[in-house]
């Protein structure tokens, strides 16, 4: 699996691509832990952008509500956005939706967790 | 390690010498010394001239025609590489001796005229002749004093290790008397390769300089110093040359190439056709070669020369002062380079890749035959690196050896440790199969459903589990859940979700309070902060009405008699321990007698084959729908999960897989 960061104003898009599962997470984690501790210190937000993320196991679900948990604790937005039809249906029987808010789009979730980002990103 | 090595080394000290020559010679054939002076000639009485002027020996008369030639070029000074220890037989007085039939007056002018050796006297004096002197075991009695050598002027004690001969054999009295000088005709062994030879030796206490050396010093008219000199040699001095020398008097060859150019045929000399430049104001030396290879000598180039000819290059070393040594801390100096390349094999060797390693050897070892030759070339000392280098190799060998066998015992604790890791996974293993109920123990044999479940492990310890019992004399109540992730923790937190969902469920209440009440306890003691994804279920065994709520699992499919599978379709919630106060609310069905419901954990949809591709909820549903109507559960658990492996083939399974099929055979009028 892959993981590449961008920024728009004070939103982190952190694009997942590939397989997130137990031999993955650990590391995912890692990373998503940081950018939540960045978005916090910053009032910022997190927006996950799912549209790469072929699978997510239990473990990655884990992961995501360890972030989801972290960014509560701190005060910051998460939200996922763009998820495949099998991630979105494991979304669904998890009911992940009460974890995390869930978008179609990466610039919808920006324009709901911060409107500086979604200008940002509209820009360019 | 290097101890053992050090003391190899001295074990095999005289093989290392061979090895030093070959060394040695290595250096010379690779850099043969370019010759930029000519300070010498040599005068050849070879096949030609001796085809023409007789059979050797000659005359002395024709002998002080050959030096009065020579002189008549104006050399710097004439050795001759031959003794004359017995009066001539072609003196005309031995003639008249050997011949009685003469007339008597013809015998009696012939007895007057001067001998041959007196004429040969007469050529030499004062014409800088150096004669040669041979060295012998015993004293001869014809040579009965020390030679007449110049006097050499000496300090130091070092002088004492050169050999001291008893004997030697010089030239009559006459001539002896007519020299300039006295050098000594040893030229090194005869079956050996000329490396090392004699500059200086003693002869009853006298020094006496090799011919070449002696050569060199009457030409130069001086006296020769001899003294101590740093690194446990000796210096020979004459005039404004020098030449170090090891403590026996004896020094390193540096040759050149044999060059028939330095070559000059006595024939030319005698019969008038030499061009006298060839000779003037150079060291002559005269030697003869016509007679076959009897004095001709192997040299590190690998060329056969007339042994005069290794006196002419002693005389270019003295002269452009290229002669190498071998100092004695040379083998300190050695010694050490040894020790310092083990080192730093030690010490890199476990730390570097193979291949680094080897490049490192490779490189020291060509980093020290490059030293050993830049001493050669420009310090003109001989250090033998072949035996460090060889000694380095050895030691990378060592040191490879040792660390194959070091990481071959790391992987033997490592594959222990796994060993040891593996048996407790699999105690774990055996202890979490261990709780998982046998359905048809747990239920008794109730002839109005029918329940069989069955957990195919992955090799890794997983956190999947089912569970079924009765709640009280009408219901059952079953269960298949998911913890998430893998490994011992979430086998550990498996057993803890079980009873407390089995206690939650015993304390009565519905479905959904089941799983909220469930998920309070387990919630407490989560520092992992783990989850569970769980579908519950509680029969009402008479009536068949089935009330279930999923936590965030896979829905189960059911199937009616005559239908086909569906998913169970409810809200349900999220995991347990995902959202904490999240309240489960139940979900409640009326099964058809026959109709079946299958439980399954993603253990079975997520299955992979070696495409990566997954089983997925179509591949289960058509699996499903291929099942006979009447199948009994067991047996339908069991073709599914062949159904699953098939589509897996060799690929590994992840995960745990989990099936649990409930078949409610109707109530009452079973039970009738």
């Amino acid at each position: 699996m892959n993981v590449s960061s961008r920024r728009f104003a004070n939103a982190v898009v952190l694009r997942v691509e590939g397989r997130l599962d137990q031999d993955t997470c650990a590391a995912f984690t890692t990373d998503l832990m940081k950018s939540v501790d960045t978005a916090a210190a910053e009032g910022g937000a997190v927006v996950l952008d799912l549209s790469g993320l072929e699978y997510i196991s239990s473990a990655g679900l884990r992961c995501f509500m360890l972030a989801s948990r972290q960014a509560k604790a701190q005060h910051a937005k998460i939200a996922v956005a763009a998820l495949q039809p099998m991630v979105a249906e494991i979304f669904q029987i998890s009911h992940f939706n009460l974890v995390f808010q869930v978008f179609p789009t990466v610039r919808e979730a920006l324009g709901a967790v911060s409107g500086d980002a979604a200008a940002a990103f509209e820009k360019g | 390690m290097l101890l053992a090595a050090l003391s190899l080394f001295l074990l095999f000290a005289p093989a290392a010498n061979t090895l030093r020559n070959v060394v040695f010679d290595g250096y010379q054939q690779l850099f043969p010394l370019e010759r930029t002076t000519d300070p010498v000639a040599i005068v050849v009485i070879d096949e030609e001239a001796i085809a023409h002027y007789g059979q050797w020996p000659w005359p002395r008369t024709r002998i002080a025609e050959l030096i009065t030639r020579i002189s008549q070029a104006q050399p710097a000074s004439i050795g001759l590489d031959l003794f004359f220890s017995e009066p001539d037989r072609f003196s005309p007085a031995a003639m008249a001796d050997e011949m009685p039939i003469l007339p008597t007056n013809l015998a009696k002018a012939l007895r007057e005229m001067p001998s041959n050796d007196e004429q040969l006297a007469k050529a030499i004096e004062g014409r800088n002749v150096v004669l040669g002197i041979g060295t012998t075991s015993d004293v001869d009695p014809r040579f009965r004093g020390p030679p007449r050598a110049a006097p050499v002027v000496t300090s130091g004690a070092r002088e004492a290790e050169m050999p001291n001969w008893p004997g030697y054999i010089g030239s009559l009295d006459v001539i002896d008397a007519a020299a300039a000088g006295h050098g000594l005709m040893n030229s090194g062994p005869q079956d050996q390769v000329v490396r090392v030879v004699p500059i200086v030796e003693r002869i009853q206490g006298v020094i006496v300089p090799t011919l070449g050396v002696e050569s060199v010093r009457v030409a130069e008219g001086v006296g020769l110093r001899l003294d101590d000199a740093p690194g446990g040699l000796l210096l020979l001095r004459l005039a404004g040359v020098s030449m170090p020398l090891q403590r026996d008097g004896t020094a390193w060859i540096r040759y050149s190439r044999h060059d028939e150019s330095r070559m000059v045929s006595a024939f030319d000399v005698l019969s008038g056709k030499l061009d006298p430049e060839r000779l003037r104001q150079k060291v002559v030396l005269v030697g003869v070669t016509g007679l076959g290879v009897l004095d001709h000598k192997s040299t590190p180039l690998g060329e056969f020369v007339p042994g005069v000819e290794i006196h002419a290059q002693i005389v270019e070393n003295l002269v452009n002062g290229v002669a190498l040594v071998r100092p004695t801390f040379a083998t300190w100096i050695e010694g050490a380079v040894f020790i310092l390349c083990g080192f730093v094999l030690i010490w890199f060797i476990p730390r570097l890749s193979a291949l680094q390693g080897i490049n490192l050897v490779v490189f020291l070892v060509l980093l020290l035959l490059c030293i050993g030759l830049v001493a050669f070339r420009h310090l003109h000392m001989l250090f033998d690196f072949a035996w460090p280098a060889l000694g380095t190799v050895a030691v990378f060998g060592t040191v490879v050896v040792g660390t194959l066998s070091e990481a071959e015992r790391q992987r033997r604790v490592l594959r222990d440790q796994a060993a040891h890791m593996a048996g407790e996974v699999d105690a774990a293993r055996r202890i979490q199969m261990g709780l998982l109920p046998d359905p048809r123990e747990a239920l008794g044999n109730d002839r109005r459903f029918k329940l069989a479940a069955l957990l195919e492990p992955a090799r890794t310890v997983g956190g999947d589990f089912y569970d079924c019992f009765h709640i009280d004399s009408r219901r059952i109540f079953f269960v298949v859940a998911d913890v998430s992730g893998k490994g011992l923790p979430a086998a550990l937190f498996m057993a803890s979700v079980k009873s407390h969902l089995k206690s939650a469920a015993l304390r009565g209440g519905d479905v959904g309070e089941v799983l909220t009440r469930a998920q309070a306890e387990i919630a407490r003691e989560n520092p992992e902060q783990l989850f569970v994804t769980a579908f519950a279920a509680i029969l009402d065994v008479p009536s068949g009405v089935i009330e279930f709520s999923s936590a965030g699992h896979e829905p189960p499919f059911v199937r009616t008699p005559r239908g086909a599978p569906e998913r169970f379709e409810m809200p349900g919630g999220p995991p347990l321990c995902v959202v904490e106060d999240f309240v489960y609310a139940p979900s409640r069905r009326r099964l058809e007698p026959g109709e079946w419901i299958c439980c399954v954990t993603d253990g079975a949809t997520e299955a992979m084959n070696e495409q990566r591709e997954f089983f997925g909820v179509e591949r289960l549903r058509a699996s499903l729908s291929w099942m006979p109507e009447d199948i009994d559960p067991a047996n339908l658990v069991e073709r599914l999960r062949d159904d699953v492996r098939r589509f897996a083939g060799d690929a590994e399974p992840a995960d745990d897989i989990t099936l649990l099929v409930l078949r409610w055979e109707g109530g009452a009028e079973a039970e009738a």
